[in-house]
């Protein structure tokens, strides 16, 4: 101890005077840092600026929506939609619910296919040779080619998609007229020829019959995709519904069986699926023929559809996607047999939204070949990419003298053109479709043409040097045909403003004369011999379809409602096959076959899908479009990050190259090709990784197998008892206080399961409704997509039967919600109406509440998103925030929409209806699946559902619950006959 | 100690004033923690009296605001609006009244007297003095400079406020005393819930309402 | 002057110390120059530190995504480390508090460096709660303070807003603790150092301490105090920890045993990395004889009890997940053991309940080189436990539909290496700068075991 005392006295001394800062000076110093950082906080007010119209346009209020009934054009179906304006540009497209057609309901394509309004690829101008110009001298240089053809008696050809409206018909056949030589071509890439000429063979007249699947009780569709991509998929869907209700005592449910290969959407949704290869379809139906007709057939199958069909006579139909004029004329037979026509299938006013004819395309191609033709043009259509040896055509069109093509971008066809005389987007132009005999659609622009483009009707109008707009050619056709068709209304001037309000015109248009039933033209159809050679399926995706649409991210970003990838086309094969061929998912395989004796093949990933026959490949097309270089770069940038296309290369690749005619239409079936594994492995990108409610086999625990999240059951036992397929209800005392009271509203939704389609109509409303952007490739192989609403997709495999369930899934705006209780911050609470509110700007983005949702519904915003370029930009909903990186967000029941309903009705000083309020997802749901409302309305559809022995929700048992419901999925795969 | 010594002192004092000449300079308006402006009142592209209009003339509010009663946006008046009045008053009444007396003596037709600020609107119109369209001249809009800011995850909704019966004053201040628009009440949240919160217990002049105070009421 | 050895109770000290010794002994370090070891480890921890802050700055500068985490896994890393380094921290304030109430005589030698330990942890633990967050920037959310937004206040019922304050206290405390017991041997360095600057320094950061009785005895009183303010802590902070997935509802977090289970792990992998560190600084500084193989054998019986405690609770995890009829619940434990994070598992099994039962022996438990191999083990394995409750859990919940898998990218391995970086830079310049034993406590344990001059026990 003694050294230690020592040192002490020693440094004392030393020890005791102050030391660097004493209290005085501290206080001085954090003075002054105060004042510092007091100024530092200080800032200058953001100046904005307020700029308001010199002159207001007397419809528009700043901050008001305004809405204009119009046609969708985004494929030839023709649905009814309603655009919601804002500040003068479309932000929403919604399906218009009085139109004849689409009911209210609206598909994927139809809703995004408005971002391609603000396409930044579009041209800007008339482009000749390449180079951009202004119209003036494009016109002078045509009509002076015209005059040159007009006088050497050159051949005039006019290559267009179905066009189903009479003005644009006539004016091309007026234009037409002016030239010895001169035809109009009408061809569809997605093409149901077929089904065309067979009605010509056996009933005297080409047309497209409307089928009335709301009149059906027995369904048999070989390999039509009617819910999904077929001719008119929303009408489809609203009619196939109305033979499916499920009303207690008084139902009444159709049964639909699916003859395909590959699975298809209306396949998933079938009551019964029967999976053969496309070299058995034709045998299919000639054995169902000849058992009809009173044979027997081999196959149970068969005898047993054929048993169920004769039983609903006049109330059945067959419908067949193969565009093979042998089994279409088959199954005009059968429907013959069975009395269908008049009943269920109408040919006397019959559809126009197709009519294409692959034969004279064919009688074309080789007349171009040949080099016969001095002028083409080529309207709303791209044959270079969509057509059979469409890419061999490319020199000999760019031989011919004088070829324009009417494509609003350039692409594989218009870039070999002379001339590009760009259309208008179908949102700035006027036109109309007869979409149906007596059914007119018109469209109406909603927007000032962005681009300096001009319409079809115009064009050919200025050549013919009589010109005129569109809206008076329109016009005047209504004032001399569409008028007069009909008697209600004497004044046009009325009857144009109440169709242009209404956005269609129904008429008395005078029955198509038909034919008896002939027989002779199926003498020599006869069964074709049994092959097992490995067959190749080409078939359109719900969002790309026939790839018109390529450059829409949102579709490119779109989960198949099968498969769940996006953003590639690949091969699907079965399990069998894969093993067979020893290829796993993502492996590239190699596929190979002879056409018209030349040797074609396609590199692409697999894909192995469960429910696919075997020895059966499925390629989309649609893919490899020019343009989709583009995507190289959408999604977020850094450094780990893959590009959603590699440098310079398209999205996905083009199946088009296995097209051919085969008794002239083309075939999307090649009953012969060969598939070979290669080295090369591709990822893609898919949205749901595991695809089952069944527990994996090693990780099962006893009894508890499946999952209970959908409720399953059968229409017999459903019949028998209405809660048929119920889970144990768990009722369980609350150790919540009962927090909230809800006295106003409480909203709530319930989900119909036996209705949903999974068509993914939703997602894409929502999308477009909630500025959700798209995130890329990579984005979504990181599991990363920020959709609020998803659809997730069970697939269910016993020994001989497959099953596929879809279940949408949104935030459930649970009443004990699990997310609310974590938030450190208050950014996530519970409303008086029962909503979870998500508050961006509170967020700071702990993923807590993520984690802990049972239902993982919630969305974090992981980087910066690009909203597309400044064009697209102007797509984005101003009712919406659109949430910057590091914040959550969820569903919000289109809050929006709620809030202005809200005070709309309190400003004209009436109560809220139910329906007021609709949120994107239901508005457009093709099937109405979806039902929003208010809980507290005992009236409301929302109660009614919620009363109804089906309805039930999920994960019950943890006690969240939940506002969301959903209502057992009922299938007819008993076969019960309707009660 | 170098703390210790008065130069310090003196030479941070110095430093805290200069600083503050420099940033006063930059600002409009006084010192406050970030985001709250009030009390901000910025030079108009032109000087439209608001004392004069709403004050003297007693034009209401919504005659030019109507946006306020039927959309989200008040919205600042399109210039066709000022045309209504504006075609025929070009100035003030003393000043044409003045001219008027003038070409009274000197034996002439008097001439129109267009007030500077007035012709900043009709340029604006592309109007020349005779306030027909001038095809020489271009369009130009007016810029006004926005006072009542809110950030862009704030839906404020004029509708329901007046609907309600909410004086446009308890908001936007005595605005018929301003000459310039000021910016009165700070718009932070508290500002507006604490509203909310006390109509719900007092009601709008006596009539009961209900202003709810969800998040959602304004953030989505 | 001789000295006779007890038999029954070896020396806490050995070495036959005298106080000068004790103090030139520990004071050395600090005033001859940094050997090149210091330098080497030191350039290796400090590579690592910047890499890590490298990586958080791309981090904060680009966003959550250049983590692994997805829609369906939203904590891995981040919360992995977060939770552990808190653990980690555990043992500093076990052995300085409770182990002095309990007059633990030869915690003397460590508590110093283990308190240093702790707070270094505790810093590393709160940086991961902070940039795991998606606004950081926003981070001053989570505390209530007078606001002008009505007021708005935080979430009191969110397990979150309790971490902030468990750890700010955590910190707080454990600091003025560590300093307080500074402060004397402080004054050493003051009394030895050489150089006026640095008797500048040590004078200021000594609060003038003189060695006098009054002085003394407050100093006793106030760590008496303050070791009593910390030993509650002990048990607050993990079990609070703990709560962020204990009140969750997802299946493998929701679980009730969750406190005294993560308590028992943290004290548990505490002790692991004292080992770890205290081993290494014996060899390198000599400390032989103030670390002794007794003090070894001490803590690895610590070890064996908490790893005892913690095996335990694996086994209650599976016993009520498969008792509990909730099928769920059973699904995940399977899940954690034969799932695809099997691996991870396993890990944790061998790392925790199998390697630490070898303290059984006493020759291990005195065989330096394998009890520094075997703390090893038991960081990993505490890290790999906690990989385990956060992740796999999340990987596969309810709705299949949205079952994902998890893998790091190079950020956030970055950032973990960087973690290890600022706590082993931090406590090498600690070992560098300060005394890594308390001189003052030392001495008065210095006859423990040992009398002077012969005289019979």
């Amino acid at each position: 101890m003694s050294e230690y005392h020592n040192v002490k006295f020693e440094r004392e001394q030393e020890t005791i005077p102050h030391r660097g800062i004493d209290r005085r000076d501290f206080l001085k110093l954090s003075g002054f840092t105060f004042a510092g950082a007091l100024l530092g906080g200080c800032q200058a007010p953001k100046v904005d600026k307020a700029i308001p119209f010199l002159v207001k346009p007397e419809e528009i209020t700043p901050g008001l929506s305004t809405f204009y009934a119009t046609t969708c054009g985004g494929c030839n179906a023709s649905c009814g939609i309603i655009t919601k304006n804002r500040d003068g540009r479309p932000i929403k497209i919604e399906g218009n619910p009085s139109h004849p057609i689409s009911q209210g309901g609206l598909c994927a394509v139809g809703q995004a296919h408005l971002l391609g309004l603000y396409d930044s690829h579009r041209l800007k101008n008339p482009t000749m040779l390449g180079k951009e110009t202004v119209w003036n001298d494009i016109d002078s240089a045509i009509k002076n080619t015209l005059k040159e053809i007009q006088t050497n008696n050159g051949a005039v050809r006019f290559l267009s998609n179905t066009i189903s409206s009479p003005t644009q018909r006539n004016t091309i056949a007026k234009f037409l007229s002016g030239f010895s030589n001169a035809q109009h071509i009408e061809y569809d890439a997605l093409s149901v020829s077929a089904i065309l000429d067979a009605h010509e063979k056996t009933h005297g007249t080409r047309v497209l019959p409307h089928y009335r699947f709301d009149k059906t009780e027995v369904i048999v569709s070989v390999d039509a995709d009617f819910l999904g991509t077929w001719i008119s998929p929303v009408e489809f869907t609203k009619d196939y519904h109305k033979g499916k209700i499920l009303n207690g005592n008084n139902s009444k449910f159709s049964f639909h069986a699916q003859i395909e290969a590959n699975v298809s959407l209306t396949g998933s949704n079938a009551d019964k699926r029967i999976s053969i290869s496309p070299n058995a379809y034709k045998n299919f139906l000639y054995d169902l023929t000849t058992t009809i007709e009173g044979g027997k057939s081999s196959i149970a199958e068969v005898n047993e559809l054929a048993r169920k069909l004769l039983s609903a006579k006049g109330k059945s139909l067959v419908v067949c996607g193969v565009n093979d004029i042998e089994l279409q004329l088959l199954s005009n037979y059968i429907n013959h047999l069975l009395s269908n026509y008049g009943n269920t299938i109408d040919i006397e006013t019959p559809s126009k939204q197709y009519r294409g004819n692959d034969t004279e395309l064919q009688k074309l191609i080789s007349e171009i070949t040949e080099g016969k033709i001095s002028a083409l043009f080529i309207y709303n259509g791209n044959p270079l990419f969509d057509i059979p040896e469409g890419n061999a055509l490319k020199k000999h069109i760019e031989a011919i003298p004088l070829s324009i093509s009417f494509s609003e971008r350039s692409d594989e066809t218009s870039s070999a053109t002379t001339f590009i005389c760009p259309e208008h987007h179908s949102l700035e132009s006027w036109n109309e479709n007869e979409v149906r005999a007596g059914i007119y659609s018109l469209s109406q622009p909603v927007l000032q043409p962005l681009r300096n483009t001009r319409s079809l009707i115009e064009s050919l109008n200025a050549w013919m040097d009589t010109p005129k707009t569109a809206y008076d050619a329109i016009r005047d056709e209504w004032k001399n045909s569409v008028f007069t068709m009909q008697k209600k209304e004497n004044d046009f001037q009325k009857f144009w403003d109440k169709c242009v309000h209404d956005g269609f015109a129904e008429v008395e248009s005078g029955k198509n004369t038909v034919q008896e039933f002939s027989k002779q033209s199926l003498q020599n159809i006869s069964r074709s011999s049994e092959t097992t050679a490995m067959a190749l399926i080409l078939y359109p995706k719900i969002s790309i379809r026939e790839g018109k649409h390529a450059h829409n991210p949102w579709l490119q970003e779109l989960p198949d409602p099968i498969t769940k990838i996006v953003w590639d086309n690949y091969v699907s094969l079965s399990k069998k096959t894969a093993e067979h061929l020893s290829v796993k998912e993502n492996d590239v395989v190699e596929i190979t076959a002879q056409i018209s004796n030349e040797r074609r093949t396609l590199k692409l990933p697999t894909h192995i899908q469960q429910g696919m026959c075997d020895n059966v490949v499925a390629v989309a097309l649609g893919y490899g479009r020019k343009g989709t270089e583009r995507f190289t770069n959408i999604g977020p940038e850094w450094f780990e990050a893959k590009p959603t296309v590699n440098q310079g290369e398209l999205v996905g690749k083009n199946a088009a190259v296995f097209l051919q005619f085969v008794n002239g239409s083309i075939s999307y079936n090649l009953l012969q090709c060969s598939v070979s594994k290669t080295k090369e492995q591709y990822r893609l990108a898919a949205t749901q990784e595991y695809h089952s409610l069944q527990m994996p086999e090693h990780l099962v625990p006893a009894g508890s197998e499946r999952r209970p999240i959908i409720q399953e059951t059968t229409f017999g036992a459903y019949i028998q008892d209405n809660s048929a397929g119920s889970f144990s209800k768990h009722e369980y005392e609350s150790i919540w206080p009962e927090e909230h009271q809800y006295n106003n509203h409480h909203w709530g939704m319930a989900i119909d399961l036996t209705k949903c389609t999974g068509c993914s109509g939703c997602v894409i409303g929502c999308q477009s409704e909630n500025n959700i952007p798209c995130v890329g490739k990579d984005e979504i192989a990181r599991n990363r997509e920020m959709t609020w609403i998803r659809i997730d997709r069970y697939f269910q495999e016993e020994e001989n039967t497959f099953s596929v369930a879809f279940q949408p899934m949104m935030c459930h705006h649970c009443n004990n919600a699990p997310c609310e209780t974590v938030c450190p911050v208050l950014a996530t609470v519970h409303n008086e109406e029962g909503l979870n509110q998500q508050i961006y700007n509170r967020c700071v983005g702990t993923r807590y509440c993520s984690n802990n949702c049972p239902y993982k519904v919630r969305r974090f915003n992981w980087f910066d998103y690009e909203h597309g370029d400044e064009m697209q930009k102007l797509v984005l909903n101003p009712d919406v925030v659109v949430r910057e990186r590091g914040v959550m967000e969820k569903c919000s029941f289109c809050i929006q929409r709620i809030q202005e309903a809200k005070i709309i009705a309190k400003s004209n000083g009436v109560a809220l209806k139910d329906g007021d309020i609709q949120p994107a997802c239901q508005q457009s749901c093709p099937a109405n699946a979806i039902v929003f409302g208010d809980m507290n309305d005992k009236n409301s559809e929302l109660s009614k559902r919620m009363n109804d022995k089906r309805y039930y929700k999920v994960l019950e048992e943890v006690g969240t619950r939940p506002a969301v419901g959903y209502m057992t999925l009922v299938r007819n795969s008993d076969e019960v006959n309707n009660v | 100690m170098l703390l210790k010594s008065p130069i310090t002192t003196v030479f941070l004092v110095v430093g805290l004033l200069l600083s503050i000449l420099i940033f006063y300079n930059s600002y409009s308006v006084n010192y406050r923690i970030p985001g709250n402006n009030e009390g901000y009142e910025p030079v108009q592209p032109i000087a439209y009296s608001h004392r004069l209009h709403a004050g003297e003339l007693g034009i209401p509010c919504l005659s030019c605001h109507f946006g306020a009663e039927k959309s989200r946006n008040a919205g600042v008046p399109s210039a066709s609006v000022c045309m209504n009045c504006h075609k025929f008053v070009t100035a003030l009444f003393a000043n044409v009244r003045a001219e008027d007396e003038l070409a009274e003596k000197e034996k002439r037709k008097p001439q129109r007297i267009i007030s500077s600020e007035l012709k900043k609107i009709y340029s604006s119109l592309a109007l020349n003095d005779e306030l027909l369209p001038n095809p020489s001249l271009k369009q130009t809009p007016i810029e006004w400079k926005k006072v009542y800011n809110v950030p862009d995850f704030v839906y404020f909704d004029h509708r329901p406020h007046v609907n309600a019966g909410v004086q446009c004053q308890t908001c936007h201040g005595a605005v018929e005393t301003m000459e310039r628009i000021r910016q009165v009440g700070n718009l932070s949240m508290g500002w507006c819930v604490n509203c909310h919160r006390d109509v719900n217990k007092n009601g709008v002049n006596n009539k009961k309402v209900y202003a709810s105070t969800d998040c959602t009421t304004c953030h989505y | 002057m001789s000295e006779v050895y007890s038999i029954l109770r070896e020396p806490l000290i050995g070495g036959n110390k005298t106080y000068n010794d004790v103090t030139n002994d520990v004071c050395s370090p600090l005033e001859r120059k940094p050997t090149i070891a210091w330098w080497f480890a030191f350039t290796i921890s400090f590579t690592m530190l910047i890499a890590g802050v490298i990586s958080v700055t791309y981090l904060l500068t680009t966003g959550i995504g250049t983590w692994g985490l997805n829609n369906t896994i939203g904590w891995a890393f981040d919360i992995t480390n977060f939770v552990f380094w808190i653990g980690i921290g555990h043992a500093g304030t076990l052995i300085s508090a409770i182990l002095f109430l309990f007059r633990q005589k030869w915690r003397t030698s460590v508590n110093r460096s283990a308190e240093a330990m702790t707070i270094f942890a505790v810093i590393c633990a709160g940086i991961f709660p902070i940039i795991h967050m998606g606004r950081p920037w926003l981070a001053f959310f989570v505390i209530p303070y007078p606001n002008e937004r009505g007021p708005l206040w935080v979430n009191f019922r969110s397990p979150l807003v309790w971490d902030m304050f468990a750890i700010s206290t955590y910190f707080t405390i454990s600091f003025v603790f560590w300093y307080v017991g500074l402060i004397p041997d402080l004054a050493t360095i003051r009394d030895r150092a050489q150089s006026h600057f640095k008797r500048k320094i040590f004078g200021f950061l000594s609060f003038g301490w003189n060695g006098s009785n009054r002085t003394w005895s407050h100093y006793e009183k106030i760590y008496l105090l303050l070791a009593g303010l910390a030993t509650p802590l002990v048990v607050s902070v993990h079990t609070i920890v703990s709560w962020d997935f204990a009140t969750s509802v997802i299946p493998g977090w929701h679980t009730t045993i969750f406190p005294p289970y993560f308590v028992a792990g943290a004290v548990f992998s505490g002790f692991a990395m004292v080992l770890t560190l205290m081993l290494i600084v014996r060899k390198v500084l000599r400390f032989e004889e103030y670390i002794t193989l007794h003090h070894v054998e001490s803590m690895c019986k610590i070890i064996i009890a908490t790893g005892g405690i913690v095996s335990m609770a694996y086994g209650t995890e599976y016993f009520i997940a498969l008792y509990s009829g909730n099928e769920y619940e059973k699904f995940t434990f399977i899940n954690r053991a034969l799932g695809p994070y099997s691996w991870s598992y396993w890990i944790m099994v061998s790392c925790n309940v199998i390697s630490p039962q070898l303290f059984w022996f006493r020759k291990i438990r005195r065989n330096v080189a394998l009890v520094f191999l075997i703390s090893i083990f038991i960081n990993i394995g505490m890290w790999f436990e906690r990989f385990v409750i956060i992740t796999t859990s999340l990987t596969r919940d309810y709705l299949p539909a949205s079952w994902d898998s998890y893998s790091p990218t190079s950020i956030e391995i970055a950032t973990l290496v960087g973690s290890f970086g600022l706590f082993l830079t931090l406590f090498l310049l600690f070992a560098r700068f300060l005394p890594m034993i308390a001189i003052g406590e030392v001495k008065g344990v210095l006859s423990y075991g040992r009398k002077n001059n012969g005289e019979h026990l």
